[in-house]
């Protein structure tokens, strides 16, 4: 770059009045050619986890074996590497070309180098860690659960450090020493990136720890399934838009060559856009037992976001006015115009989503799965791999190895993503309209388990289309790498390093502009005021004040959140208590976060929605007084197996779920949920438990449930030693209920050959070995604690109140009780509940 | 690289490829960016204004609706049309003996309790009802029922400690009286593949009798 432009910036000249003393600067590509690095690496990563999570659906086992595609192996099932997958695309490889694009970007538009080079490099370095952490605690079934902020709290801190203390410090304190007046419209949206994503992050993340590796949230049910969603739509808002948008309005016209479209229409699509984002999180929970009232405003602000996103689009592409010549032979340009198509999609279709009749349809669904793909892999994954073409002959100061291959990238990316959308769009409009479809005679068409698995086989040619579409996108991606490789690979044997010089900006500055005359009359004065106004004039003097700016983006950003989070926290009727829910017992909490540690989530939504057919399916519709002791909630966001909101209705049987886990695609034909054998396997941590118990009886002081708990005979809550015992107690019961239907025998994982004392193998009258149970299911086993969590799953709501308050009787008097049978002794003591 | 990063645009006369016009210039440069003065279009501010006018327009129109517009309301309406669609014709099934045995050689109703069975019961009890995880129900020898009206009970309040669940939380009293019929149509039908019995064998169905005076307790 030279410096005749830089060293003179057009306003410092003259405002000062003396001639300006000429400073010089370098900037440091150095840490941009890390981040550059790691977001290919980290591309390749998350696009290879999503094959084979995208292999593990059609294919549960290696076809021809009965190998699972799992390998057997907890740490690479699909509930555990899914969020790893999530997380890889997001946090690492969209992360590190945010980085990327706002370190090389910003110093460039601040005409200064980055405020501290140490800073910069604890930035790289630690988030580096952070995805480590992740790609380790993962797969350990380490997560909070919650969408996109699965990483356990002594991260989630790591986070906070990493982003704010070094990444938003650097940014900050470079602008203030910025030496160009006034702030780009990429910064805005780079302040925007940096605030909101801290204040996302700190609030969605406010757990109470029971160990390094374990936490719950504060929040609960409604609560808490409200936070994750505020936070997690505004992760895609400012995570996977504001930072891309800014780097678009860098990228897009230095490439093109042209002037951006319209300087007041970024003024106008920024700030509504940090403004309306915010209030869209509830979309994400239309049709839940989130009140209504909020649902509709998470409805109707997505409505309202459609134009403000689209004024990015719109801006960018019409910079490319008198430029579309390049576009047909630039494949940087190429990449550019695909992502903005690509975007423009992706945030009409979001409002469309948000409509609660199109997400009656689409909710759960494959749908969602396309929509968030064609957001990632066509709006982030085409404008970072652009992006990594321009950088890489400034950075690498040489001439990009293969424009052939560039362009071979291009097409091989654009055929896979649509190769991947267009089937899955199919998959999930096919299995929403199968899942509602009813009969003339008022039954669903495709009911019970076996209308469950024939919706599923219906979709299964879409995932191996799916699968061919991922290989082309990563086969691109890997042309990508090479390329780039070979570029770095040709570099000088030491970077040169230019110095720029530029004026220091003065103290005082006099040219901001002046208030225009209106352009219309003979009207009001309002109007007159309003004509005025829609100018932008006023927004020229903000460009130059960061502080100023920066705070009128967190006052925009926190209030439209507390707009919505007021009212749900404060208004009571939000959550009308129902008197028969009670906490979990200390039994259930550990199933419960086997449960949680084994994303579950991420195939099973635990949420009935008020819809005719899924009421007919699951059962009553699932109420917000139902959740109030679920931390973090479970809701999901997608069925790729059933609803498990009240599966302790429907399957209470002990036996039933231990055939299914010991071998899910045997015991219910065509499943595709992979075997979870470890389970039966491995032992109960029963040591944690009174320490979580602690913890949740923290989180709800002066419940009268501690006092007196049906569980325990109407005792209080059992706590300590005594919650240990309870636990056993119960997990005795249900494994005498499991021995009992299982033949009045224990459930037998592996055998053994029978050896006498002599240590001779003991053969029987035809010699044949003796056979006997060598491994079997335990009553300390990981399954029987998950199966007390699924046998209690929904039931309160139909459960009889204790009869009498007052009279400290246990409560008895359960809808269970009635029940003649109910006459077994097998272990109940001290646990009660009609099972 | 260096030399085209900042290099001033030239001027272009407008009937040359459209280059930089000049005069719509804001005249902010950064690093070689220019900005254009051009005004937001129109349509996309119309579109804006249209969905926020559309807001508030909604929100009061939900809200006075009483709850009749939110999905809850529809749910409701949805549920007496299709109860009336499934049930219009039956009327409310008493679960008598007399009752069960009607529907379980109706074959409409057999079909409808075989739906019902299909959609809640295969889990537990095989697809062909021939037991899995729970007792063969094709067979003559059953665990909780001696009379015909025993197998709504079981199925309505549950069994066997709570492994066979209150279905009558679950279903509608009809679905209850008619997934009963079509269990007790299946007695003696012994599938192929079931279960061993459980339980006793007990005497075909009989209609309207009182239960027998010395019927004795239940067992597991």
């Amino acid at each position: 770059m030279d410096t005749a432009l830089a060293a003179n910036p057009p306003e410092a000249a003259g405002s000062a009045g003396t001639a300006p003393q000429l400073e010089s600067f370098s900037y440091d590509d150095a840490v941009v050619r890390k981040f550059l690095f790691a977001m290919v690496a980290w591309a390749l990563v998350a696009f290879l986890v999503g094959i084979i999570l995208a292999i593990q659906l059609p294919f549960p086992v290696i076809p021809g074996t009965d190998i699972p595609t799992n390998l057997g192996l907890e740490y690479l099932t699909f509930g555990r590497i899914r969020p790893l997958h999530t997380n890889a695309a997001i946090f690492a490889f969209a992360g590190n070309a945010i980085f990327a694009g706002i370190y090389y970007s910003t110093q460039r538009l601040c005409k200064t180098r980055m405020f501290s080079d140490t800073l910069s490099n604890l930035n790289f370095w630690g988030w580096q860690l952070i995805i480590l952490l992740a790609a380790i605690t993962l797969p350990m079934g380490v997560t909070q659960s919650k969408e996109y902020a699965e990483l356990e709290w002594p991260i989630d801190i790591l986070i906070a450090v990493v982003w704010l203390g070094f990444f938003g410090v650097n940014f900050f304190m470079t602008l203030m020493r910025r030496r160009e007046r006034h702030m780009y419209v990429a910064l805005w949206f780079y302040i925007a990136t940096i605030v909101t994503v801290t204040v996302l992050h700190v609030f969605n993340n406010l757990v109470v720890p029971t160990g390094i590796l374990k936490s719950y949230p504060i929040y609960a049910g409604v609560q808490d399934a409200f936070m994750q969603w505020w936070y997690g739509h505004n992760a895609v808002a400012f995570f996977l838009t504001t930072p891309f948008l800014g780097m678009m309005y860098y990228f897009l016209p230095k490439q093109a060559e042209r002037p951006v479209f319209s300087y007041r229409l970024s003024i106008v699509h920024f700030w509504s856009l940090v403004f309306i984002y915010i209030w869209a999180g509830p979309h994400h929970l239309q049709y839940t037992a989130l009140p209504d009232w909020a649902a509709s405003l998470g409805m109707l602000f997505s409505l309202m976001l459609w134009m403000p996103s689209w004024g990015g689009m719109v801006n960018f592409l019409l910079t490319l006015r008198g430029a579309w010549h390049k576009v047909a032979s630039d494949p940087i340009l190429k990449f550019f115009v695909v992502a903005t198509t690509f975007y423009g999609m992706a945030t009409f279709e979001g409002p469309m989503l948000s409509i609660k009749s199109v997400n009656a349809l689409s909710h759960y669904t494959d749908w969602t799965i396309a929509h968030v793909h064609s957001g990632a892999l066509g709006w982030n994954g085409f404008l970072a791999f652009g992006m990594a073409y321009f950088l890489a002959p400034r950075l690498f100061q040489a001439k990009l190895f293969s424009r052939k291959l560039a362009n071979l990238h291009f097409w091989l990316a654009t055929f896979g993503i649509l190769l991947y959308i267009i089937p899955i769009y199919v998959a999930g409009i096919t299995q929403g309209l199968m899942w509602r479809a009813m009969t003339d005679t008022g039954v669903l068409a495709y009911q019970g388990p076996t209308g469950f698995i024939q919706t599923v086989e219906a979709i299964i040619p879409m995932y191996v289309l799916r699968i061919l579409g991922g290989l082309a996108y990563m086969a691109g991606a890997c042309i990508g790498a090479y390329n780039l490789y070979r570029t770095w690979a040709a570099r000088p044997a030491k970077y040169d390093v230019p110095v720029y010089q530029a004026a220091p900006l003065s103290k005082h500055y006099d040219g901001d502009p002046q208030r225009p005359a209106p352009t219309i009359s003979g009207v009001t004065n309002f109007a007159l005021r309003l004509n005025v106004w829609s100018t932008g004039w006023w927004h020229r003097r903000w460009e130059r004040l960061p502080m100023r700016f920066t705070a009128w983006v967190v006052i925009a950003v926190v209030v439209a959140s507390l707009f919505e989070i007021i009212p749900t926290f404060v208004i009571r009727s939000n959550v009308p208590t129902i008197e028969t829910v009670e906490p979990y017992t200390p039994l259930e909490l550990a199933g419960r976060d086997i449960y949680i540690a084994e994303g579950c989530y991420n195939c099973h939504s635990q949420m009935i929605r008020p819809i005719l057919a899924e009421v007919e399916r699951y059962g009553e519709y699932s109420k917000p007084g139902e959740f109030v002791y679920d931390h973090p909630f479970q809701w999901g966001s997608r069925r790729i197996g059933p609803d498990l909101a009240r599966v302790g209705q429907s399957n209470p049987q002990a036996l039933w779920h231990v055939l299914h886990f010991d071998n899910p695609g045997e015991h219910v034909p065509g499943s595709i949920m992979p075997p979870y054998k470890w389970l039966l396997e491995q032992e109960l941590d029963t040591e944690s438990i009174p320490v979580r118990v602690r913890a949740i009886m923290a989180l709800h002081p002066g419940d009268k449930h501690w006092d007196k708990f049906s569980f325990n005979d109407g005792k209080p809550y059992p706590t300590g030693d005594e919650a240990v015992e309870h636990a056993k107690t119960q997990a005795a019961k249900i494994h005498a209920e499991l021995e009992e239907q299982n033949d009045n025998g224990p459930y037998v994982l592996t055998w053994k050959e029978k050896v006498d004392e002599d240590g001779e193998v003991v053969k029987d009258k035809n010699g044949k070995v003796v056979m006997v149970p060598d491994k079997v299911v335990e009553p300390g086993s990981k399954v029987i604690a998950l199966i007390a969590y699924l046998q209690r799953l929904g039931t309160d709501l139909n459960r009889t109140p204790a009869a009498d308050d007052e009279s400290g009787e246990p409560a008895e008097a359960t809808a269970e009780s009635d029940n003649k049978t109910a006459t077994t002794t097998l272990g109940s003591v001290g646990v009660k509940g009609g099972r | 690289m260096s030399e085209q990063d900042n290099k001033p645009q030239a001027p272009q006369t407008p009937d040359e490829t459209p280059g930089v016009q000049e005069d719509l210039l804001t005249g902010h440069v950064y690093d070689g960016i220019q900005e254009y003065d051009n005004p937001t279009p129109a349509w996309m501010t119309w579109i804006f204004i249209a969905f926020a006018v559309f807001t508030p327009i909604y929100l009061i129109f939900t809200l006075m609706s009483d709850g009749g517009l939110t999905p809850h309301g529809q749910l409701e309406r949805a549920s007496v049309a299709n109860l009336e669609k499934k049930f219009g014709e039956l009327g409310e099934l008493q679960p008598d003996a007399a009752t069960i045995l009607k529907y379980s050689t109706d074959e409409q109703w057999v079909a409808f309790g075989e739906n019902v069975f299909q959609t809640h019961c295969i889990s537990c009890h095989g697809a062909s009802a021939g037991g899995g995880s729970a007792p063969n129900l094709t067979d003559d020898a059953f665990i909780n029922v001696k009379d015909i009206e025993d197998i709504v009970v079981v199925v309505r309040d549950g069994a066997n400690n709570g492994a066979m669940p209150a279905w009558g939380n679950r279903l509608h009293p009809n679905e209850v009286v008619l997934v009963s019929s079509y269990v007790a149509s299946l007695k003696g039908t012994d599938v192929a593949n079931g279960k061993g019995p459980e339980g006793e064998v007990i005497p075909d169905w009989s209609a309207g009798d009182a239960p027998e005076p010395d019927a004795t307790e239940q067992e597991q």
